[in-house]
């Protein structure tokens, strides 16, 4: 199957139609899952951007980072989860209008680059995050966090972008 | 009894600038998001700890210190945002009761918050403590976060409820 038959397939599914308010009892499914959406990513973006802040020395400065992280990220995880289930149900009700959408491409590909500065960050500066936990974070772990923070305010630009301009 | 303003002010060369150039709603509203982000996520985790869920390792004082100064930046961007747009679309935001109910929540959870604020900045070594910690502590936490939530519902329905009474 190509994906272009994925996306009708998905679109024609009752849950698909549900989001459309096509079925009974169902007009406001689509506003409720989008504020639901909203909720979890504005967690998502406040966690991850008191982690990038304290990279950047900025905020939080005599709270060491590895402590730091162990208390927000899982808050930033369970967060992140939550907005991709609701994503995942809006994207479901125009799968091949969202999927063609520019602003929705671009938001995915700065997911992916966060995604990657995040693994970098990981399995670099932060392996020895014991020898700098409450100094100034290494010139890397700069770049990391402000690279994060970037990224992040460009999903939610782009996220917004696309309720204007996916067309049916 | 809000329309006349409102018409009023879309008349207005100024709302008429900013609604003409239409990039300008949602760059608001990207920054809007934005600084939501760090007022939620700040009550949140301020709310979380006084309820004693995550987040020990810093004192109430600590992380009022912390988060509170972002919430109040926070909350001046959402202001200014929240000007740009009332100002761009003046009938979309004056008609619809959630606006309204979005205003009074703000009003009431900014009180509760500077409230707080003061509290702690009397006396940390009180909240600090959690046997000494006032028992008001727990529902100033259940009760801003339900009203955090409520204005998120309320402002994210102003764009599906305002044309049913246009």
């Amino acid at each position: 199957m190509n994906i272009q038959a994925l996306l009708k397939t998905i679109e024609a599914s009752p849950v698909a139609a549900a989001l459309r308010g096509e079925l009974p009892g169902t007009e406001w499914l689509f506003p409720i899952v989008e504020t639901l959406h909203v909720m979890a990513l504005t967690l998502v973006v406040g966690s991850i951007a008191m982690m990038d802040l304290r990279l950047l020395g900025v905020a939080s400065r005599t709270s060491p980072v590895s402590r730091l992280s162990d208390e927000v990220l899982p808050w930033t995880w369970t967060a992140w989860c939550l907005a991709a289930v609701f994503g995942t149900l809006m994207f479901m009700s125009k799968a091949h209008s969202y999927a063609a959408n520019l602003q929705f491409q671009l938001k995915f590909a700065c997911m992916g680059l966060a995604a990657l500065n995040m693994l970098v960050f990981h399995f670099g500066a932060f392996r020895q995050v014991e020898r700098w936990d409450l100094e100034e974070p290494p010139q890397s772990a700069k770049v990391a966090g402000a690279l994060s923070l970037l990224l992040w305010i460009c999903v939610v630009f782009f996220g917004r972008w696309v309720g204007f301009t996916v067309t049916t | 009894m809000f329309r006349p303003v409102a018409d009023w002010l879309a008349a207005t060369p100024l709302s008429k600038t900013l609604s003409d150039q239409l990039w300008v709603v949602p760059m608001s509203q990207s920054i809007h998001i934005l600084a939501v982000s760090a007022v939620f996520a700040s009550a949140l985790m301020i709310n979380l700890r006084l309820l004693g869920v995550g987040v020990s390792g810093r004192s109430i004082s600590q992380l009022s210190q912390t988060l509170l100064p972002w919430m109040w930046r926070g909350l001046v961007v959402l202001l200014l945002t929240g000007i740009v747009q009332t100002l761009a679309e003046p009938v979309r935001q004056f008609v619809t009761p959630a606006f309204w109910a979005k205003m009074t929540l703000i009003i009431i959870v900014t009180a509760m918050t500077a409230l707080f604020a003061r509290a702690v900045r009397r006396n940390a070594r009180l909240w600090d403590a959690g046997s000494s910690r006032p028992p008001q502590a727990k529902i100033f936490a259940v009760v801003s976060t339900l009203i955090w939530l409520a204005i998120i519902v309320c402002g994210r329905f102003i764009a599906y409820t305002w044309s049913m009474y246009a």
